[in-house]
């Protein structure tokens, strides 16, 4: 099939529910290499369950998943490598909590990328240097604080040399003085070119760093474009109501 | 400039001793509890340890009653008397002495001072000290009170029966150091059921929270029958109906730990599949996110914090384990391979004296108080954080 539109992320028409619970009515949209889409809207709207379904930790119950040209929800697709293409940023860190800073990054990068002990340390350094906790490497995730556990979370994800980035509400646990850390981190990331699909309250970090944003609510995307105009210019209703609640 | 002492803070380093003072009443209440206790206990060893060295030949009291001295088969006639019937004769004469009377009678005294005072006043003292002194010592007083009433029931009634039956010393020389053998096979037992329970119990648990039902099906089926089936039944069936029956020619020692292993496999299974869903289900997303398949994720990210977890039940089940070995009994151990309550059965039968049940019970107690004590250890390192589930040490 290919990805004719270039895409490395399309979504056609998925649905999830969970029980009789209709979480995800009816998504289509399509990421290109570079972009970095906020998703934005109020809790239960579906946004996280949409994230979810990006690298098929949820299964979508209709519809289809393409990465990369693959349709991943293809029962005969190998959700284990393309899961190594996607790196993902969890709002609970999520760490191995019996692992060292260094252990985190290294286990999946010796088991599932099956590099040499050596290599994977030397690329753990290199992205626990660029979130600038190179003076952490052996220290324990119940001994960092939740700004650097993410932190850590972001290099783990990194050193797969993923082709891009999801984060789901990764600053929500955040004391507010630790929330500014892990954002910088996340610009630099997107300055650098990643294809990034962001979930966030942070509006400031959307509209600043957003190249598309998408207002969800009650499992459908309200309305979409490019953040600045959504910011200064909100179409529907319930995206005012939204804005009028959390700016 | 540290040395201005402006700068220097003085730390405090442990909270503050808000108790207050204690008064010398309150602390003789305290003393003469907790002298009561101390004179029935040791009061009560200091007149067997007297009458064991100084004890001499059994007495004409203890003839009268039915201790009567050992002879050994002569010309003139044969074998008489009870072996061990001076020792025995010094522990009845000793509990029926006027120095053991004269310390029950002297216990019972204070001990019940120790309360009328204690009970009466500890309300209206001022401090907490005084109070915790009060209150301690009419507990104190009234385990002295209790202990001291006992004894002396014991003693009124007929102790040279249950002394002769229970506590003869002389009768375990017949057969004592099978004791210590049984300690080892008993470990050997408990060992390898341990080992081999703890394998088949991963395993187990694994498949038993498969979101397949085939998969789960049949390592629910074992767990339940081997929880819902006598151990005693499982030793039986798997020696004289599997060994046997199929002509397998296995050994009981190995028959019974191969069945120790498979009953423990079962426990520990449900042991280790509450520790596996208690660990968060982030873990098993985020292994999964980095392309780790179900069983990487199990093997590195699930099983090693779910086993820090087990380990306090884990070492629960192992105690009862070590207790459930005895039940080996009933498939006749070889005698060269005994356990320890194989052992105690053997010199039972060979002395009739009941004491052999007696120096088991400490032989178990030596094995197993020890594993309490480890599981009480960890428990209270795991709850008080110094050692954290996560590994990261003390």
């Amino acid at each position: 099939m290919g990805n004719p539109d270039g895409s490395i992320v399309r979504l056609e028409g998925v649905h999830k529910w969970f029980g009789d619970n209709h979480v995800l009515r009816g998504i289509d949209f399509a990421l290109n290499e570079g972009d970095v889409q906020v998703v934005i809207g109020p809790s239960g709207g579906g946004k996280s369950t949409l994230l979810r379904c990006v690298n098929l930790l949820e299964l979508p119950t209709r519809g289809r998943v393409w990465f990369d040209g693959e349709d991943i929800t293809d029962v005969r697709a190998n959700l284990n490598e393309v899961r190594t293409h996607i790196g993902m940023v969890f709002q609970s860190f999520n760490l191995f909590p019996h692992k060292t800073a260094l252990q985190n990054i290294t286990l999946p990068l010796e088991k599932v990328l099956g590099l040499k002990r050596d290599e994977a340390e030397s690329r753990a350094r290199d992205q626990l240097t660029r979130v600038k906790l190179d003076h952490k490497t052996d220290a324990y995730p119940g001994s960092l604080s939740g700004g650097q556990q993410q932190r850590v979370a972001i290099a783990r994800a990194l050193a797969m040399r993923p082709r891009m980035m999801l984060f789901d509400e990764v600053t929500s646990a955040l004391d507010p003085e630790l929330v500014g850390e892990v954002l910088q981190v996340m610009k630099d990331l997107a300055a650098e070119g990643m294809t990034m699909m962001v979930v966030t309250h942070e509006m400031g970090f959307a509209r600043e760093v957003g190249t598309e944003m998408v207002f969800m609510d009650g499992g459908v995307v309200v309305e979409a474009g490019d953040p600045r105009e959504v910011f200064a210019n909100p179409q529907s209703e319930r995206l005012q109501l939204f804005f009028s609640e959390v700016l | 400039m540290s040395d201005n002492p402006v700068d220097v803070v003085d730390p405090v380093l442990t909270a503050p001793d808000t108790r207050g003072a204690t008064s010398p009443f309150a602390r003789a209440i305290f003393l003469v509890g907790a002298a009561a206790v101390i004179l029935v206990l040791l009061g009560t060893v200091a007149v067997q340890i007297d009458w064991a060295m100084n004890g001499g030949p059994v007495t004409q009291s203890c003839i009268d009653q039915g201790i009567i001295p050992y002879s050994p088969e002569t010309d003139a006639g044969p074998a008489s008397g009870n072996k061990g019937a001076e020792g025995v004769c010094h522990i009845v004469e000793g509990l029926t002495s006027p120095a053991q009377a004269a310390v029950l009678i002297g216990a019972f005294l204070l001990g019940l001072a120790a309360v009328i005072a204690g009970w009466s006043t500890y309300r209206s003292m001022d401090t907490r000290r005084k109070r915790d002194h009060a209150v301690t010592g009419a507990v104190l007083g009234l385990q002295a009170v209790v202990l001291s009433v006992v004894l002396w029931v014991f003693v009124q009634a007929t102790p040279e029966k249950f002394v002769s039956q229970f506590l003869n010393i002389q009768a375990l020389k017949a057969d004592g150091s099978a004791l210590i053998r049984g300690i080892k096979y008993t470990l050997l037992l408990a060992f390898g059921g341990e080992i081999g329970g703890i394998v088949i119990g991963l395993v187990l648990s694994i498949l038993v929270i498969s979101k397949r039902r085939a998969v789960r099906a049949p390592a629910t089926v074992y767990i339940n029958i081997f929880r819902g089936t006598p151990l005693i039944v499982q030793l039986s069936i798997g020696y004289f109906g599997v060994n046997l029956g199929l002509g397998l020619h296995l050994g009981v020692f190995t028959v019974a730990v191969v069945v120790l292993a498979l009953n423990m496999g079962a426990y520990s299974a449900e042991v280790f599949r509450a520790g596996i869903q208690s660990i968060d289900r982030g873990q098993m997303e985020a292994a999964r996110s980095v392309g780790m398949t179900y069983l990487q994720a199990m093997r590195f990210a699930i099983v090693p914090q779910a086993i820090r977890r087990v380990i306090p039940p884990l070492l629960n089940e192992f105690v009862i384990l070590i207790k459930d070995t005895s039940l080996v009994v009933v498939l006749g151990l070889p005698l060269d391979q005994l356990d320890l309550f194989g052992a105690a059965q053997q010199g039972y039968s060979d002395t009739f004296s009941a004491t052999y049940f007696v120096a088991v019970s400490v032989g178990y107690l030596i094995i197993t108080l020890p594993m309490i004590w480890i599981v009480n250890q960890v428990e209270r390192r795991l709850r008080s954080g110094l050692v954290s589930i996560t590994g990261g040490g003390a």
